[in-house]
């Protein structure tokens, strides 16, 4: 019901606005255009991770996003964002205390900067930086409390082939983040680890798409990420490479970009499943996949209006 | 993917039927005609099939591919002599085709350009006169370069791009093969 009263939501508000630039033809690339001065945009965007390998796994997360073109070059955004969980039948010590399920709730909130400095349809190859602060509320992967405060800076590259017909785009990112975890109100198990000393890690990414307009209105493209991520006390936390199609409709009224990203790979921590019995925990049976803080697949939907 | 994940999927595809389609055809061939040759008495349909080999020297001059093997042309008559050339072109706005006539003198000079057919709903301001003025007079060798000799227009920069690239791909297609 969450999910299809958020994606109503965004559909039933289809009101005659234009489509401008900053169209995003990708769920989680982002390309180099900006939106011109004086317009905004609004966005919807909900995400659903799925699988951790064992149990059952579901997460959703939700955001609602206004951007505004201060100067055709520079861009500010704020989003708040919520969260729901499912999950049973899985424990693993550090990161999953045990079965979760609520929904939607506040998870915090987001503030961006995007700056163009070479436009893609102008100067042949197209360039920018952004900037985001996010404030969360809650872990992602437990879904418990745990404030957290991240400074993410990537460079966004973007380029136009076939007079506009494909796009190509290419991200780097950097993400540094200072956790707190709250206290479990419940031990899940007697030696189970939930730390309460900050915690701080940084995550690299890097990201590349491409978009093909097969018929007006109507692109179809793949696009990829690895990311990696170095925590305080474990160094390479993890690593993952995950790569999908992306689907997205543009028209005059609003747009909407479909992504199935599926983990091709990964590597880092694995877990063991405590769950019934934490003397007899279940090894991650799919080794070649990073399944403590990411999940087999996720699917993403992102609807955007301008006005 | 559970029966809720696919109900919300499904608000896409309704959403899209019910949408507003946005088609704008603002003049014919028959008003683009008239419109950049007000004094010719006659147009002579004079189509032409590009060969593989003319279509790689268009591009070597203009910069960007001829997309269209036969591209619609008309000759504007006065009197029974050549006044100059129409040509009718597309190309690619942000989500769909711009449709476009161009008027080029028998000496390779751009005399217009009228916008027929502009589908995207932002950046209307393409079919503006004070805009298409700036291609009136300009030769192959101009830059045809936005924010240089032909000015940008925010938030349809792509449309301006390929509009601009447009018309200097006809005067290389006027070079190539209509010229002689």
């Amino acid at each position: 019901m969450r999910l299809l009263s958020c994606s109503a939501l965004a559909c039933i508000l289809a009101l005659p606005f234009a489509t401008h630039a900053d169209e995003n033809l990708f769920g989680y690339v982002k390309g180099a255009e900006t939106l011109p001065k004086g317009s905004m945009e609004l966005y919807e965007i909900v995400t659903k991770r799925s699988d951790k390998g064992a149990g059952e796994y579901d997460a959703w997360d939700m955001e609602t996003e206004l951007e505004y073109g201060v100067t055709d070059r520079f861009n500010i955004s704020g989003s708040i964002k919520l969260m729901s969980i499912d999950t049973s039948g899985l424990i693993i010590d550090g990161y999953l205390p045990g079965a979760e399920q609520y929904g939607p709730k506040f998870a915090g909130g987001e503030f961006a900067m995007k700056y163009n400095f070479l436009s893609p349809a102008k100067d042949d190859f197209g360039l920018s930086g952004y900037m985001s602060f996010d404030y969360g509320t809650l872990d992602p992967h437990s879904g418990k409390d745990k404030t957290t405060r991240s400074l993410d800076v990537q460079l966004l590259a973007q380029k136009y082939f076939m007079e506009g017909q494909m796009i190509w785009v290419g991200n780097i990112a950097m993400e540094n983040t200072y956790a707190v975890r709250d206290p479990l109100a419940v031990q899940p198990t007697a030696n189970f680890d939930w730390p309460l000393e900050p915690e701080m890690e940084i995550e690299w990414k890097f990201g590349t798409g491409l978009s093909y307009r097969f018929m007006p209105n109507w692109y179809l493209g793949a696009e990829a990420i690895y990311e990696t991520e170095f925590e305080t006390e474990v160094g390479q936390e993890r690593w993952s490479l995950f790569a999908g199609p992306s689907l997205h409709y543009g028209g005059p009224s609003f747009w909407a970009t479909l992504t199935w990203f599926d983990q091709l790979r990964g590597g880092g921590e694995k877990y063991e499943n405590q769950y019934p019995d934490e003397n007899n925990p279940v090894p991650q049976a799919d080794t070649d996949l990073h399944l403590v803080e990411k999940t087999k697949d996720e699917w993403r939907l992102k609807v955007g209006f301008n006005f | 993917m559970n029966n809720r994940d696919w109900a919300a999927l499904c608000f896409i595809p309704a959403t899209v039927l019910v949408a507003p389609v946005f088609a704008q055809d603002y003049l014919s061939v028959a008003q683009a005609q008239h419109a950049l040759f007000p004094k010719a008495d006659s147009f002579v349909d004079s189509t032409i099939t590009l060969t593989s080999e003319q279509r790689d020297r268009i591009k070597a001059l203009a910069g960007v591919r001829q997309r269209q093997e036969k591209p619609p042309v008309w000759k504007a008559m006065q009197g029974g002599k050549l006044q100059g050339w129409l040509l009718v072109d597309e190309v690619i706005g942000k989500h769909e085709f711009i449709t476009y006539a161009t008027a080029i003198s028998p000496d390779g000079t751009v005399l217009g350009v009228e916008v027929m057919s502009y589908r995207e709903t932002h950046g209307g301001q393409v079919r503006d006169a004070a805009w298409l003025a700036h291609f009136a007079g300009k030769h192959l060798s101009d830059p045809f370069k936005l924010d240089q000799d032909v000015p940008n227009i925010s938030g349809a920069t792509l449309s301006c791009r390929n509009i601009t690239d447009g018309v200097k791909r006809l005067l290389a297609l006027h070079k190539v093969v209509l010229a002689s």
